[in-house]
């Protein structure tokens, strides 16, 4: 295996895209832990924001309202979340499981339903890389931000808006409470269940949207189970970002260049192995990484009525 | 224990049964009305459904074996939820398993049928201990969350194990991933010829039994009951809390296991890659539809199987989906995780018996 620059620049580039995703659900997942719910179920959001997306793109035609159309999936299915662990209390692990076993359910048999087909969707229309020319022309850094689509920039930028959102913002300083102490909050007079719907559904637009990046993103399709675990590697990236917005993005880009350094190696071991990786890599971080790492303190506390 | 706990445990367990039943009705109700969209009779859809798996014996055959692995994880995840873990690594565990036995079954040769049965059944009850235990053991070392650590380990499983029949364990002659044939004495006797239906729905019965008598009868399933209602209380108590979680756990994991040996020994006669069409998922539902009770797991597993086998006969004539079993499943978990969520409706129905009754009252006085 012989590394050129070409190759190096071809994998870092192709880090990033493959961050994205997981960046865009571990932001989610920030809101929804900072507000003291756990988040479980960005895999079964995101599986509905990318079917849904395609799906909405089949319909309308536009990748734009397929990306609508997908976040608002992931709403309905972060909606169900917050319905059965903030007002029923079932327990937020189960109810997180729910939306992941839900979306499994509920994709493949639309797929069957809506496009007659399984396995995968029919063809869309997905979102084009933009190709700026000055942008492209720098060296090393246009051969690298080049090949990024517009929901790339799209998400560095919510970065920073989640990231004032938590810590500058009035409002956000309150949710943290919330996700903290549940019981402090309400004494003085915060509505906690409000401020629980509003994490949580943060977390099915941000997580609908991640999905949305894979099916008209990456992709201009719908494949079965094709976030293939994406969401729980977001849980733990959310973990080891200390459910700050900063630390999801170096998270993410850790785990996209894993992704990324995989499809490399393909050609050179078993397709299985390598694609064994990235689970391995987060269980390696799992067990080591995360040791110093907690939960905000309020994490599936309910207040009394 | 008193009388007075007795009826106490009698009524909780009358309540748990009802909150399933009206869940199970629940779910059963919406998928009609998906059947309903997708354009069929919902109630010719279902009275072919149960008709084709309750009505013949090839039919109830078939869903007594799609049973018999739902069996098996749903008791794992009800096992482990006795200590507030949730297992969702009964689908690795079930591969783990499976692949333990096939080898024990394709290398193992000259003994005799029990024997080699037996040394298959505990090298996959063992595997699935052990990598049950382990998760278990790295929660209560490091904290980690057992849901993501175990999914992330059935899809590592589940790449090599694919990776092995693929490629040092491929048979020269097989065109697709999957082990030699297990030699015939690790095979398990068919219950009715020319179907699944094999002796591995009794082992799983009497795995229930046995497990319920450790959990009601024993010291270790007093110290699970207590460690899953009360952590600190059980701390305090003196009980070594990690020590119990762990073997609980291992327990779970190795319960799962054996279903995977059983799907080999008795199925496939061979691990065939990616073999389990979410089975180990397939537990949460069956473990939340029994209260979380390893015997009830039995006549729960057993519901689920006739709606399996029959779904999958109609299947091959009409165009509803297999999947619409695992769209009841997962409403099943709801219904029952969330019952206040149902009132409502029972609210209606009470209101409306009330009604004729009232009705038939004055309607009767009348006539008389």
């Amino acid at each position: 295996m012989i590394f050129t620059t070409d190759l190096i620049l071809s994998i870092l580039a192709s880090t990033l895209r493959r961050a994205v995703p997981l960046l865009l659900a571990s932001l989610g997942g920030t809101f929804s832990m900072r507000a003291g719910v756990i988040d479980l179920g960005l895999e079964g959001m995101m599986l509905a924001g990318a079917f849904f997306g395609v799906m909405g793109a089949n319909i309308t035609g536009s990748a734009w309202m397929g990306l609508l159309i997908g976040v608002l999936f992931g709403m309905i299915f972060s909606l169900l979340h917050a319905v059965l662990h903030v007002s029923y209390k079932v327990n937020g692990s189960i109810s997180g499981m729910v939306i992941n076993l839900l979306a499994a359910a509920v994709t493949p048999l639309m797929l069957n339903e809506y496009f007659g087909m399984s396995g995968k969707s029919s063809m869309v229309e997905s979102f084009t890389n933009p190709h700026w020319e000055w942008l492209d022309n720098i060296p090393i850094i246009g051969p690298i931000l080049g090949g990024q689509n517009i929901l790339f920039y799209l998400s560095i930028i919510l970065v920073a808006i989640s990231w004032v959102f938590l810590y500058k913002s009035k409002f956000g300083l309150r949710m943290r409470m919330v996700g903290e102490n549940p019981e402090a909050a309400s004494a003085v007079g915060l509505n906690v269940k409000a401020y629980k719907y509003f994490g949580v559904l943060m977390s099915g637009c941000f997580a609908g949207l991640g999905g949305v990046y894979l099916s008209l993103g990456q992709m201009n399709l719908f494949v079965e189970n094709m976030t293939a675990g994406r969401g729980y590697i977001a849980v733990v990236i959310n973990a080891f970002g200390r459910f700050n917005p900063l630390g999801s993005f170096i998270g993410s880009i850790f785990f996209g260049f894993f992704d990324a350094v995989q499809t490399v190696f393909q050609s050179f071991f078993p397709s299985q192995l390598v694609m064994m990786t990235p689970y391995l890599v987060t269980i390696i971080v799992i067990l080591f990484g995360l040791k110093s790492g907690r939960s905000p303190a309020g994490t599936g506390k309910h207040i009394e009525n | 224990m008193t009388d007075n706990m007795k009826s106490v445990k009698k009524i909780q367990r009358r309540q748990s049964f009802a909150n399933s039943i009206g869940a199970l009705i629940f779910s059963l109700l919406l998928g009609m009305v998906f059947i309903y969209v997708i354009g069929y009779s919902p109630i010719e859809s279902y009275k072919a459904i149960f008709g084709v798996s309750l009505g013949t014996v090839k039919g109830f055959a078939l869903s007594l074996s799609q049973a018999t692995p739902l069996m098996f994880t749903g008791m794992s995840f009800a096992l482990a939820y006795r200590v507030k873990m949730i297992n969702t690594g009964a689908e690795g565990q079930l591969y783990i398993g499976a692949l333990c036995a096939a080898l024990v079954g394709v290398y193992v040769t000259s003994l005799p049928g029990i024997v080699h049965v037996s040394l298959a059944l505990i090298v996959a009850f063992i595997a699935g201990g052990l990598i049950a235990g382990a998760v278990a053991l790295a929660k209560a070392y490091t904290g980690a969350n057992e849901i993501i650590l175990t999914l992330m380990l059935n899809s590592v499983i589940i790449f090599f194990t694919s990776y092995l029949v693929n490629g040092p364990l491929k048979p020269p002659s097989s065109g697709v991933g999957q082990t030699e044939r297990i030699a015939e004495s690790a095979q398990l006797t068919r219950l009715i010829p020319q179907t699944q239906l094999t002796t591995a729905i009794i082992l799983a019965i009497v795995v229930a039994l046995l497990v319920q008598f450790l959990l009601d009868r024993t010291v270790f399933g007093y110290e699970v009951k207590v460690t899953g209602q009360n952590f600190k209380a059980a701390k305090v108590a003196g009980i070594n809390v990690s020590k119990i979680s762990i073997l609980t756990f291992a327990l779970s994991g190795a319960i799962a296991g054996l279903g995977g040996a059983a799907m080999v020994l008795g199925v496939n006669y061979r691990f065939v890659e990616g073999f389990s069409p979410g089975y180990g998922f397939a537990g949460i539902s069956i473990a939340a539809l029994a209260a979380y009770s390893p015997l009830a797991v039995i006549p729960s597993a057993l519901l689920i199987g006739v709606l399996r086998a029959g779904t999958i006969t109609l299947s091959r004539t009409t165009s509803i989906p297999v999947e619409l079993v695992d769209l009841i499943q997962v409403l099943v978990i709801i219904f029952v995780a969330a019952p206040t969520m149902i009132k409502p409706i029972y609210k209606i129905k009470d209101k409306i018996v009330e009604k004729f009754k009232t009705r038939g009252k004055t309607h009767g006085g009348e006539e008389l």
